[in-house]
């Protein structure tokens, strides 16, 4: 992340916001709806604005990769159990079932006021909304050394699934039996808080059945396993007794790549063969550097009703890039139920409708402990017009029960729903 | 039940703008109205598990919703609530719904 676009929340007030100003409805087949980013929050808003719209509303997808690679699932890559080819999904259905127009492009920057994007490949797009689901950055500045360490391949996030995913697999292939992998957790909200702790059961059984005398290590900043708790821990207990070690309240804050080590705020070194290494993250680049990234300047404050930005009129954001609502998660399910409540609130807004005032959003988040036996965690989120959030349903949600194959089996289920459902 | 007819969503207290009346035809098409769109909307909640308008990939794993009629996914879903039915997931998320968000929900992804 450039710093010298890390804008403050005084240059936001120039964005021309006017809350509670609607727009005059315009002639929704000749909105322009701009989308900018492919994933579960993206791609989703793309398709239901066409649904919603009755096929009308013209939709551009900027995005800049060919296909769709999911991040849920990609702890299976990692841990040997599915391949990268098996978890993407190309965009063509999104133009020849749905008549969006997908273009392989990033946006370079946006002006709010002429409603405009600039193109990084040169040319510009004006839109009537646009919606922005960029996903997260990583605030690899946070940690000395990261960068360095990154470059020199010393460390690795994979926390986008990709080539980073087979990168880290290669990694643990490489190193000899008896040796560590340690990842590291930052403070949340981060994208995906049982991810860590997923891929840690998907490395320690890799580890059990090819190199039983190798551990793994969970440094984490936080004061305690951020989600499915019980869960994970009775399963590194059952499953991987002695070969996953958890330390909370380890906060990284340097690496040294030339003796592979990471230094804490208080606690001491820790040496590892492979360093899967996650920072702080944030709102992704494109919002930050648009100025909209007004909480703590990390995360786009939204009007949950819309999901517009408080910052900008008519860019409205989506998924991990958004200050969460209370118990709200930042997951690829959550992003798909955002740009469905964002994609009817857009269309009614074009068509001149009153927003729907009841807007529902579910999360349901599947954890594979092993090869097939996965632990789930859900919920459903109701907006409050009183409080103007959405907040979880008393008595409703929950964890599984214990871990099972049953769940497994739903959880590719799970996968290969929303994948039709986002790009099918 | 279900939404056969522009008359039977007035008689469930929806209102339908002039756009929706012109482009109805049907719930398995997106409408242009409010109340049209509030409905979508709301039973899109169910499609990250089971499909864009409750149409699951075949052999996918999870269980389809589509065969069902209205009534039938609403009995399924009201027991799923009260705790008559028991599940891995489906009983933590009925909860989260009012009955009349069940309803709309049968309504618009039961089989017509």
């Amino acid at each position: 992340m450039d710093r010298r676009h890390f804008l403050g929340v005084s240059s936001v007030a120039s964005l021309g916001v006017l809350a509670g100003c609607a727009s005059p409805p315009v002639n929704i087949s000749k909105a322009n709806v701009v989308v900018v980013g492919g994933g579960y929050g993206g791609a989703t808003a793309a398709k239901y604005v066409r649904m919603f719209s009755n096929n009308t509303a013209q939709v551009t997808l900027i995005e800049p990769n060919t296909e769709f690679i999911s991040c849920p699932m990609s702890n299976l890559v990692v841990g040997g159990h599915t391949t990268i080819a098996n978890i993407s999904t190309p965009y063509d259905n999104l133009t020849k079932r749905h008549g969006i127009k997908v273009v392989k492009d990033m946006v370079a920057s946006i002006d709010a006021k002429q409603k405009t994007i600039r193109l990084a490949s040169g040319g510009s797009m004006k839109y009537d909304k646009l919606i922005l689901s960029p996903g997260t950055g990583l605030m690899t500045e946070t940690i000395k050394g990261l960068d360095k360490a990154n470059q020199e391949g010393v460390t690795v996030q994979a926390w986008k699934a990709g080539p980073e995913t087979v990168l880290l697999r290669k990694q643990l292939e490489s190193i000899k039996d008896g040796g560590v992998y340690a990842i590291s957790i930052p403070i949340a909200p981060y994208r995906c808080p049982p991810g860590p702790y997923e891929r840690a059961c998907q490395v320690a059984g890799y580890f059990k059945q090819f190199k039983p005398k190798s551990k793994v290590l969970i440094l984490d900043a936080n004061d305690d396993v951020v989600s499915k708790g019980g869960l994970f821990k009775k399963a590194w207990a059952s499953m991987y007794a002695g070969m996953i070690e958890y330390r909370p309240k380890h906060n990284v804050v340097e690496v040294d790549s030339k003796t592979k080590t990471l230094k804490f705020d208080v606690q001491n070194d820790v040496k590892a063969d492979v360093l899967n290494v996650l920072p702080l993250m944030r709102a992704g680049d494109i919002a930050v550097r648009t100025g909209i990234a007004n909480s703590n300047a990390r995360w786009v404050n939204v009007n949950y009703i819309n999901f517009e930005s408080t910052a900008a009129k008519d860019i409205h954001v989506l998924g991990d890039s958004i200050q969460i609502a209370p118990l709200m998660p930042k997951s690829g399910h959550m992003a798909n139920s955002h740009a469905k409540v964002a994609a009817a609130a857009i269309v009614a807004e074009l068509g001149g409708f009153e927003v729907n005032q009841n807007p529902v959003l579910t999360n349901t988040c599947y954890s594979f402990v092993s090869a097939d036996e996965v632990v789930h965690v859900a919920s459903v989120h109701q907006y409050d017009a009183k409080d103007k959030t959405f907040k979880t349903v008393p008595g409703s949600g929950g964890l599984s029960a214990e871990a099972s194959k049953l769940e497994g089996v739903y959880a590719w289920g799970w996968a290969r729903n929303i994948w039709a459902d986002s790009l099918g | 039940m279900h939404f056969t007819s522009v008359h039977q969503l007035k008689v469930m207290g929806l209102s339908i703008g002039t756009v929706g009346l012109l482009s109805f035809s049907g719930l398995a098409v997106a409408q242009t109205s409010p109340a049209n769109s509030n409905q979508m909307s709301l039973a899109a909640t169910c499609a990250n598990c089971h499909g864009t308008n409750g149409v699951g990939v075949p052999n996918a794993g999870m269980p389809q919703i589509n065969h069902l009629s209205p009534d039938a996914m609403l009995t399924q879903l009201k027991a799923f609530k009260s705790g008559a039915r028991t599940g891995t997931i489906m009983h933590q998320l009925a909860k989260g719904y009012s009955d009349e968000q069940l309803q709309t929900i049968a309504n618009v992804l039961g089989k017509k």
